[in-house]
């Protein structure tokens, strides 16, 4: 008897009418994290190899994106297995606090209405330099929420890590962008150092437990 | 409602991840506090050109072609094993050896992803290697050219890999695929035995050669495990450890295992 070469062929077609539009986005973030052209290819070879694998195991109705990058950051932490480490170390202790105060208000002005492409054009250029300095986890946190746009649920999944987590693990990826951003630019002359002084983080959570006892 | 508090939960508000009441508290703060709404408006810019900063670069042409092409050879994987559960009962009668045939083919080096630490003893770890028989994984570099096989785990394995020699006519080299075992890098050696899937593992693990049994073969040292009526054959050169696994009678396992030339 023949195999069932139907079956197959279907679900085939369906895995590359669907995977297909994210080619660039699994590329780029690929590129991104790998930061080498050769393992960025394997990398999304890999993805969706295994995705086709697994591809019975997608919840129709959930975001085919999210799904693709969970699969990838998985290939990519199996086969850079320090990065594991790196984010320990981004976890633990020796993670520096960030405070509010990283950016005065003049750099956020500038930064906020820059003026004329030339500007724009060396905000670009320094924002990627900036995002190159972080950690593995940070740039895979900075990609996903600000670049690829998922939500938290769809960032805890891919991560691999509670809800509750990818807000304060995105707002610290976040600061030290900006904190890379605002040094570079200082060194660079194009701002003045700034004066403000940090503060220390408070937690929302601390503040719902307030409210709760008021009430 | 602190300043404070606000500016450190501006980015969950922008990303709009704030449950509906402490919004509208936000909310409420920001109209009134002009150093905050400059905040707001600077984490808004900045996203925006954090997303215009970062996006692509778009995908090289030949990458999605290398990637059916990879799932072609699944898709073939899936159809011969789709036949091999069809035709294997009307056989079975026949002879014998089908059956045996038949779960040699199947036997495949996988996805050795094992647990880590204390407790990530030898015979878990076979287990595990022997758990995991169930899917082929694609080779990442092709048989035509063993050199390429070289050249590929170079940097990816702390210690070179190339593909063993075979006294054995029979025996042909297929593919090789780079994976993790536990915690380590290893290289999966795909091999063909007369029809027989043959997996050769290379990897650095002093925990695979707990309680092994040593025997001697044609004049080589040669390890074992006796796992669930399966046998792990593996020999050490310079501090590598060389699984071979498959479904071959346990003589042919040892008799490949030790006239391989694993080193130079």
């Amino acid at each position: 008897m023949r195999p069932r070469p139907r079956k197959i062929a279907t679900e085939r077609r369906l895995f590359e009418t669907e995977a297909r539009p994210h080619l660039d986005t699994l590329y780029s973030t690929a590129l991104r994290l790998t930061r080498s052209p050769v393992d960025a290819e394997d990398l999304v070879q890999d993805t969706l190899v295994r995705a086709y694998r697994f591809y019975d195991r997608f919840e129709a109705g959930t975001n085919f994106k999210a799904w693709l990058l969970r699969i990838q950051m998985n290939a990519f932490v199996n086969r850079y297995r320090r990065s594991i480490r790196e984010r320990q170390v981004f976890d633990g202790p020796m993670a520096a606090p960030v405070g509010e105060g990283v950016m005065s208000r003049a750099t956020m002005r500038g930064l906020t209405d820059p003026v004329g492409d030339a500007q724009r054009q060396i905000i670009a250029r320094e924002i990627n330099r900036a995002f190159e300095q972080l950690s593995e986890d940070a740039r895979a946190m900075v990609l996903l929420a600000d670049v690829e746009e998922l939500s938290y649920k769809e960032i805890a999944e891919v991560m691999g890590c509670p809800i509750g987590t990818v807000m304060s693990r995105l707002h610290r990826a976040r600061k030290q962008l900006q904190v890379s951003l605002q040094q570079h630019a200082v060194q660079l002359g194009i701002i003045e150092a700034d004066e403000d002084s940090e503060e220390d983080p408070v937690s929302l959570e601390a503040f719902r437990s307030r409210k709760a006892v008021k009430s | 409602m602190s300043c404070k508090l606000v500016r450190r939960h501006l980015g969950a508000l922008v990303d709009g991840e704030l449950d509906p009441a402490t919004q509208i508290e936000f909310e409420r703060h920001l109209e009134a506090c002009s150093a905050c709404q400059e905040h707001l408006t600077f984490e808004r810019a900045f996203r925006k050109q954090t997303r215009n900063s970062l996006a692509g670069p778009q995908a090289p042409e030949h990458l999605w072609g290398r990637a059916l092409h990879r799932l072609d050879e699944i898709d073939e994987a899936k159809a011969q094993h789709a036949s091999l559960i069809e035709i294997r009962p009307m056989r079975w009668k026949q002879t014998g050896l089908i059956a045996a045939a038949a779960a040699a083919l199947l036997i495949i080096g996988g996805v050795l992803r094992l647990p880590d630490g204390d407790g990530y003893t030898s015979a878990g770890m076979l287990q595990d290697v022997l758990d995991v028989h169930t899917k082929a994984l694609p080779s990442d570099v092709e048989a035509e050219a063993p050199q390429e096989v070289v050249r590929y785990f170079q940097g990816k394995t702390p210690f070179p890999v190339k593909p063993a020699q075979f006294e054995e006519p029979s025996m042909k080299f297929m593919g090789a695929r780079y994976i993790m075992v536990g915690s380590r890098p290893a290289a999966a050696l795909y091999y063909n035995h007369g029809g027989h899937r043959v997996t050769l593992l290379v990897f650095q693990s002093p925990e695979l050669m707990q309680n092994a049994r040593r025997t001697h073969v044609g004049g080589h040292e040669l390890y074992y495990h006796d796992v669930g009526g399966n046998v792990v054959t593996i020999r050490q050169h310079g501090g590598v450890n060389y699984a071979f696994f498959g479904d071959l009678d346990r003589p042919v396992l040892f008799r490949l295992a030790a006239n391989a030339r694993v080193a130079d």
